[in-house]
Formats: structure tokens, sequence, C-alpha cells
């Protein structure tokens, strides 16, 4: 379990979309994002960060509080303490107000060529 | 009640003079309670809603470049560092694994015969295009030098053109209902009953080929001592029940849940 920096989140909407600020859910504390730009409208891509500097036990992207959320895909680039930075990318799901979808992925093991 | 009052006042005057007014202030609110304001009745908007959390699986990237002529092999110790992956650009057994648990049982399988030829291999596991090896010295977390020989080795017998397993475990391959009866047998009358006692079950996921896949419930799922209980427990009594059982995988998600051992 790392100690997180920073992490930045790029979600791609499909055909259904939400007008409501995009939120993260860090160890059980529902926050929005920082520095976010474009939105989760249909057919947009919503990218945001947030400076965390603290463990990661939980992350999620929560749902919107009405409606769906068609989700085509999450790719969040993780910068870890001691870590080299790493990209994960998750594909199609939807979210509604009873969902959130888990986005935290530990760092790779290390891996070498022989 | 004045009594009591005129009691407590004669032994709290000498330390505490207030006290009187304390007790006098007791005495009032108890003779005559104040009506308490009605309050509304919370209604579920006040609570945040409760959540379920989906889990989707990344997606991976190709672990090596699409149609590369030369043989790639790409070493991954486990966390703890008590076995290392490689993973081959080639099929090593298609659509089933082998255990070796010793040098005798390589015997006519040029792959597992020169993996161990090396010192420090213990035991080989041969799944699709990937090879396991444990170590003889367990107090070494340090794969690099040996995997640095156990790439050419490999390699060397996929160069050599023989057969990588022997003919005679591949035309003595189990079926797929052999290995779930055996398993799921084994699950049944020895795993279970063991795990039980600490609130944990085994159940059987899926066989593919003679490889197993299992999932770790209650208390199992999550505590730290599963993969103790995989490797020493579970694993020992597979293969002891079912010689012919290859690669057996936990599906279990040990990071569920908020506190999943004590929930």
């Amino acid at each position: 379990m790392p100690r997180v920096n920073t992490f930045k989140v790029k979600v791609q909407t499909g055909p259904q979309g939400m007008s409501e600020p995009v939120h993260f859910n860090f160890n059980n504390h529902k926050l929005p994002f920082e520095n976010a730009t474009g939105s989760a409208e249909p057919g947009e891509v919503f990218e945001g960060s947030f400076d965390v500097n603290s463990f990661a036990h939980s992350l999620t992207l929560v749902g919107p509080e009405s409606g769906k959320w068609e989700i085509e895909k999450i790719t969040i680039e993780y910068d870890c303490e001691n870590e080299k930075p790493y990209t994960v990318h998750f594909g199609a799901i939807t979210l509604d107000e009873t969902t959130e979808v888990n986005i935290w992925q530990d760092p790779p093991i290390l891996a070498f060529d022989v | 009640m004045n009594f009591i009052k005129r009691f407590f006042t004669g032994m709290k005057q000498d330390v505490e003079p207030e006290a009187p007014v304390m007790v006098e202030e007791v005495e009032k609110s108890i003779e005559v309670p104040e009506p308490e304001p009605e309050t509304e009745p919370e209604t579920e908007t006040n609570f945040p809603a409760v959540r379920s959390v989906l889990q989707i699986p990344a997606i991976s990237t190709g672990v090596f470049p699409k149609d590369s002529a030369e043989v790639l092999i790409k070493a991954q110790p486990s966390t703890t560092g008590d076995q290392c992956l490689f993973t081959v650009n080639r099929p090593l057994m298609k659509g089933y694994s082998w255990y070796f648990p010793d040098f005798e049982s390589a015997v006519e399988s040029s792959l597992a015969e020169a993996l161990f030829c090396l010192d420090d291999v213990e035991t080989v596991l041969v799944c699709e295009s990937t090879v396991t090896v444990t170590r003889k010295d367990k107090t070494l977390v340090d794969w690099v030098p040996l995997a640095k020989e156990v790439g050419p080795a490999i390699r060397n017998a996929l160069g050599t053109g023989e057969g990588l397993i022997a003919e005679k475990i591949v035309s003595n391959l189990p079926s797929e209902e052999e290995i779930r009866e055996g398993i799921q047998k084994v699950i049944d009358t020895e795993v279970n009953p063991g795990v039980a006692g600490h609130g944990g079950n085994i159940s059987l996921l899926a066989i593919k080929g003679n490889s197993v896949t299992i999932q770790m419930g209650g208390g199992c799922q999550g505590c730290s001592a599963a993969d103790l209980t995989l490797k020493q427990g579970i694993h020992t009594s597979f293969r002891k029940a079912v010689p012919r059982v290859g690669a057996i995988f936990d599906e279990t998600d040990h990071t569920a849940g908020l506190n999943p051992y004590f929930s």
C-alpha cells in the first residue's frame, strides 16, 4: 500500500452522461477533483487530478446522485512515493446513485527481461 | 428529599461552597421536567447513500511486441519473494499445466530437466506460456541472479526442438471432469472442514484443462495468513489427492470490503 502523491483521471463518457460535478472517494472521503477540465456530459471527456499525499486504502469514482453515467473508458496516472509513475486503464461501466467503481490499482510488480 | 438536600449540603459545604446550588438545580430539574421540543423524525435523505463498489478488471497492455521471432522472456518475482514467474512469448504447454515437484519427475521433459540442473531450483510449474519456479534457499529474496540463469535455460530448451514435456505426461493428461471430481472431494472432506474453524471456506470456481481456480471466502478472504493457507495447506492437499492437477490459481480479491477478515 504505497503513499500516493498525486493522481490524474481521464474519463471518456458514453451516450448517457451527467451534469453533476465528478467526485471520487479516497479512503471513504468523498471529494471533488482539482484542476477539473471538460465534463461528464454525453460524449465528453473529463479530466481532473488531486494531490493526495496519503496512503491509499481505497479509491473509487463515485456515480451520479441521480440518473446513470455510462463510462466508456477510464485512464488513471498514479504518482506514488518510491515508485515509478504508472498508468492504469479501465473499460466500460455504468454508474448510478447506488454505485461507485474501484479505480485503485497497486503499482505493477517489478518485471525484467532475462 | 429535603433531608437528602441538607445532608449533601452539609457535607459539601466544607469543601465546595457552590455545591448546594448545583443540588438545587438538579432537584428542580427532577421535579419540573421541561418539556422536550418535538423533533421531526429523521428521514432517509439525512444519511449519505451507501454505495456498492463495482470492480472492473484493468485493461492489460501486451507484455511483448507482437510477432517477434526472438524468444523473449520476462521474469516477475512474486511480492512475497517465494517464487518467480517467467512469461515466454510462445506456448510451452497449450491448454494444460504440469507441476514438477523434483528432479525425478522431470525425466524426459527437457524444459524441466534444464531448470532442475540449476543449483537453486526447487520446483517447476509449466502453464501455457509461463514457468513458475520456487527456490531451495528461502532466505534469498533477490531473484535477479537465478532469473538470469533460468531465462537462458528456457531459451536453450526451446531451441533443442525436443519435447518440452515428456510424452508420457502429455498422453495421460486427465479430463476436466476427473480433476473437478477429485478437487471437489478434497475441498468437501479435507480443506473446508479444516478452514471452517477459522470461519473460512474454499470454493471451486473453474477448471481449465488440469488447472484449477479457487476462491477463498469467509474468514479466509482478506486474511493475512491466506497465502500460507493456500500454498502450504490447500496446494499440498490438492496435489496429494489429485496428483495430476496442474496450476492452482486463487481468484480471491483479498482487498475487497472495508474489513473483510473481521466482518
